[in-house]
Order: C-alpha cells, then sequence, then structure tokens
C-alpha cells in the first residue's frame, strides 16, 4: 500500500473511532437521563472536548489528503463521504452533550411516570447510527437499505411524545419546564435520526458511486 | 451520426510483431474535448498519431480498420496525406517552433497552401495569435526569433501555427508536460476557448489535466481502449475495475 492508500486508511479508522464516539454520548446520555445518573452525564459532558478534536482533526487530515494527493473516483468519494461524515458524526455527538446537560436539570426530581417513548426512540436512532458506521467500516450498504423505515418511526415517536407532553402539561403547569425538556430531546433525537438517513446517502455514494436520496 | 466528426472502427496497428493498438473502436463528437489517458505504452500516443497518418513514416507499421473523417475513411485510396493534416492538426509535447521569426512560423503553413497576399497573411497571423492568446504578448515583436519566447509562448505559438491552416480537429500529444504551472494553467484555459471552433483530442499523463478540460474521456491499457464515457463519470464512478484501478493509483 502506497502513502496516499495508507494515508486514508488511517482517517478512515480516525472516523471509525470518532464514531464510536459520537455514538457512546448520545447512548449514554440516554441512559443517563433513564436512571437520572448524574455521575453519567457529566461524564458525557466530559467528552465534548475529545469530540472536538476528533472533529478539526478529520477535517484537517482530509483537507491535507486532498491537497496533497487530489483522489479520484472512490477514494474521491471515500473522503468526500469522510468529510460529510465528520460533520454529522460531531452533531450527534453534540445532541448527546446536550441531553446530558438537560439531564442534569431534571436530576432533582423523578420522572413523570416511567420514561418509556423517550428510549425506545432512542434505541432504534442508536441503531441507525451504528448500522450507518458499520456500512462505513464494511463498505457495504446492506445493513442500512432500511433506514428510511427506521426513521418513520422516529418521526411518529416524535409527534407521540409531544402530544403526551402536551397532555401532561395540560394536567399540571408544574410539570410544564420537565415536559418542554421531553419535547427537546425527542427533537434532538429525530435529528439525529436525519444525521443517521444523511450519513447513510452518503455511504451509499461511497460504496456505489450512485447518488440515492433517503427520504 | 453527423455529431461524430472522427472516428475509429476495428483499428488495429502493428509496430513489426508488436500488436500496440487492438480493435479500437471509437467516436468523437465535433466541438468537444475528448481526453485520452492509460499508463505508458498504452497507445494512447500511437492513437492520436493514426488520426493524421503520422505513422505512415514509421518502418514496419501497418495498419488495419479505418479511421473515418466526417465519414471518409482517411486511410483510403486517393486520399491526399497533406489535406488531412490540413484539417487535422497536432500540438506536440515539446514546443516545436522552427527556428525563425514568429511572423514567419505563422506564415508558412498559408504560404504553403499558395497564399501570397500580404494583407491576407497578417489577418490570418493576427486571428490565429488571438484565438491561441498570445496576440497581447508578441504583437510589438513579431519578427523577433519565435525561439526568444518562453516554453509557455513557444507552445501557444505552435497552436497558434495550428490554427493558422484552418483545421477541423486539433491532435494534442501531453502539450504542457513540459510546461510550469502557470503556462499550463494557460494552455488548459485556451483549450476550453478552442473547442467552440475546433474539436480537440488530448493526451495526458495527468488526469486532473483530463478532468479539468475534456468532456469526454477514455481510458486505454495495452494496447486495448478498456472504458470511454463522460469525464465526469470516469473520474467520479467508472465502470471497469481497471479504470478504477488505475485513476486511483492502484495499478501494477
Amino acid at each position: 500500500m502506497g502513502k496516499f492508500h495508507n494515508d486514508l486508511k488511517l482517517l478512515k479508522d480516525e472516523v471509525e473511532k470518532m464514531g464510536k464516539l459520537s455514538s457512546s454520548m448520545l447512548r449514554d446520555s440516554i441512559t443517563a437521563l433513564e436512571n437520572l445518573d448524574q455521575d453519567m452525564a457529566e461524564s458525557v459532558i466530559m467528552r465534548k472536548e475529545e469530540l472536538l478534536r476528533y472533529d478539526s482533526e478529520v477535517e484537517e487530515r482530509a483537507l491535507e489528503i486532498l491537497t496533497l494527493y487530489q483522489p479520484m473516483a472512490k477514494d474521491m468519494r471515500k473522503l468526500a463521504t469522510i468529510l460529510k461524515l465528520d460533520t454529522y458524526l460531531a452533531r450527534i455527538g453534540r445532541y448527546g452533550y446536550d441531553i446530558a446537560r438537560v439531564t442534569k436539570d431534571l436530576c432533582c426530581q423523578p420522572h413523570i411516570g416511567k420514561l418509556v417513548s423517550i428510549p425506545h426512540m432512542a434505541d432504534i436512532v442508536k441503531g441507525m447510527i451504528e448500522d450507518a458506521l458499520t456500512a462505513f467500516k464494511e463498505e457495504n450498504t446492506c445493513c442500512i437499505d432500511d433506514l428510511e423505515e427506521r426513521d418513520d418511526k422516529v418521526d411518529a415517536l416524535r409527534h407521540s411524545i409531544f402530544r403526551e407532553s402536551v397532555s401532561y402539561m395540560m394536567e399540571d403547569p408544574k410539570h410544564i419546564t420537565r415536559c418542554s425538556h421531553y419535547i427537546m430531546i425527542a427533537r434532538y433525537l429525530e435529528r439525529c435520526a436525519d444525521h443517521a438517513c444523511k450519513m447513510g446517502e452518503k455511504i451509499h455514494y461511497m460504496v456505489t458511486g450512485e447518488r440515492k436520496e433517503i427520504r | 451520426m453527423d455529431e461524430y466528426i472522427l472516428q475509429a472502427k476495428n483499428l488495429n496497428l502493428y509496430y513489426e510483431d508488436n500488436h500496440a493498438l487492438i480493435d479500437i473502436n471509437m467516436v468523437y463528437k465535433k466541438n468537444k474535448v475528448t481526453a485520452l489517458i492509460g499508463p505508458s505504452g498504452c497507445g494512447k500516443s500511437t492513437l492520436i498519431r493514426t488520426f493524421n497518418r503520422m505513422n505512415d513514416v514509421i518502418d514496419g507499421c501497418k495498419i488495419t480498420g479505418e479511421v473515418l473523417f466526417e465519414g471518409k475513411n482517411i486511410y483510403g485510396k486517393k486520399v491526399d496525406v497533406m489535406d488531412v493534416r490540413t484539417r487535422i492538426g497536432m500540438i506536440f509535447q515539446k514546443p516545436n517552433p522552427f527556428p525563425k521569426s514568429i511572423r514567419e512560423n505563422l506564415a508558412y503553413g498559408p504560404k504553403l497552401h499558395g497564399i501570397r497576399n500580404k494583407e491576407k497573411l497578417k489577418d490570418i497571423m493576427e486571428c490565429s495569435l488571438k484565438q491561441a492568446a498570445l496576440w497581447d504578448e508578441v504583437k510589438d515583436r513579431l519578427d523577433e526569433s519565435a525561439m526568444s519566447l518562453s516554453g509557455g509562448q513557444q507552445q501557444r505559438l505552435c497552436i497558434a501555427r495550428a490554427l493558422t491552416v484552418e483545421p477541423d480537429v486539433l491532435l494534442m500529444d501531453e502539450p504542457t508536460s513540459a510546461l510550469d504551472p502557470l503556462a499550463t494553467s494557460k494552455i488548459e484555459n485556451l483549450i476550453n476557448e478552442l473547442k467552440k471552433n475546433y474539436t480537440v483530442i488530448i493526451v495526458t499523463h495527468n488526469m486532473q489535466q483530463a478532468a479539468r478540460v475534456s468532456d469526454y474521456t477514455g481510458f486505454m491499457y495495452l494496447g486495448v481502449l478498456i472504458e470511454v464515457g463522460k469525464t465526469s463519470q470516469i473520474f467520479e464512478a467508472p465502470e471497469k475495475e481497471l479504470t478504477e484501478n488505475y485513476i486511483t493509483g492502484r495499478f501494477g
């Protein structure tokens, strides 16, 4: 393997690591929220710096490879995908950070009832992100062919969480602050699912050379 | 069909026992730039040299098949080779101006075709120099030796010289490989302008250059035309694995 392909492989490894970090931030923030675990929320918050470092390093190295080697065909598609994935993964990790921040505020009181819909929604979103990362790693699109259907489920859950929260707020104005947070979290998760779909589109392009719109 | 100005049909070329071009079938669209890429020795220069019969002078060179220029085989009987080379001009890797003045370089072709009128010659000279984007740089020094120009200027002079005989097709064999980046970019811009009036076929080792200047690209390997397509498709998502491997540098 020449220096160029070695550099490209190292960069791809970096993106995979960044993917693990950013999906762990989202996953742990939801666990922290479910259990109202302040320490875990804090550990997610602490990971923000590392995420930012990956974000700028990946971009810098991708641009360096672009300038030095002017890649073509599948190498060019891989590099273009890496540049987009860098942004999407940074956003997903950042939503994990946001959820962890909200969780710290919510820790002072128990949840209103048992938290069911948000963890369920989060499971689907985590699956979408993890499968997109697997597709990227293995350069195979079969595990992301159904992202669109999964995204529909996520959208439906967001609506249902919104309606549920509104009814709690109408029941008792004391619930307003808490339920507003639930609505925001559902919104963050829905955005993460969108990012997973965009990742899927780019990975599809990287692997096949054809552009595909997911929803 | 008539939009194809040039067409290679079942073209084979042998240098003695060496089968250098194998069953080439390729069309060239009018007013488009077509690039030929491939590793050294793959036959891309040999191929464009067949388009104005430059291989005729090589001993032991045998050609079968046809090269159709505006529908007529340039290897047919009764074809005037000089006429072919007038209509299909060629620019080489190294600038090769005549060791004469700029003016004489440009008057040479038209004079050979019997043009003697000074005004007419002056018009042809000015027009070709303008088309080759060289007029402003040399208009006050037309009687100086062409050898006093820089490499990039010399190459543009050679392009202007090719244009003086009003060709339809310009063949360019690595036209910028001996030039610096600035002169290269001038020639590349020029190619973009030239295609309004001419059809350009360019052989290049520089894939980024092929991607920048051409509308269509053909990839050749060991005398075989492996893949032809729109340049954007060839460089973004080629169909053949061999093309992919070559343009991503995974060859050998």
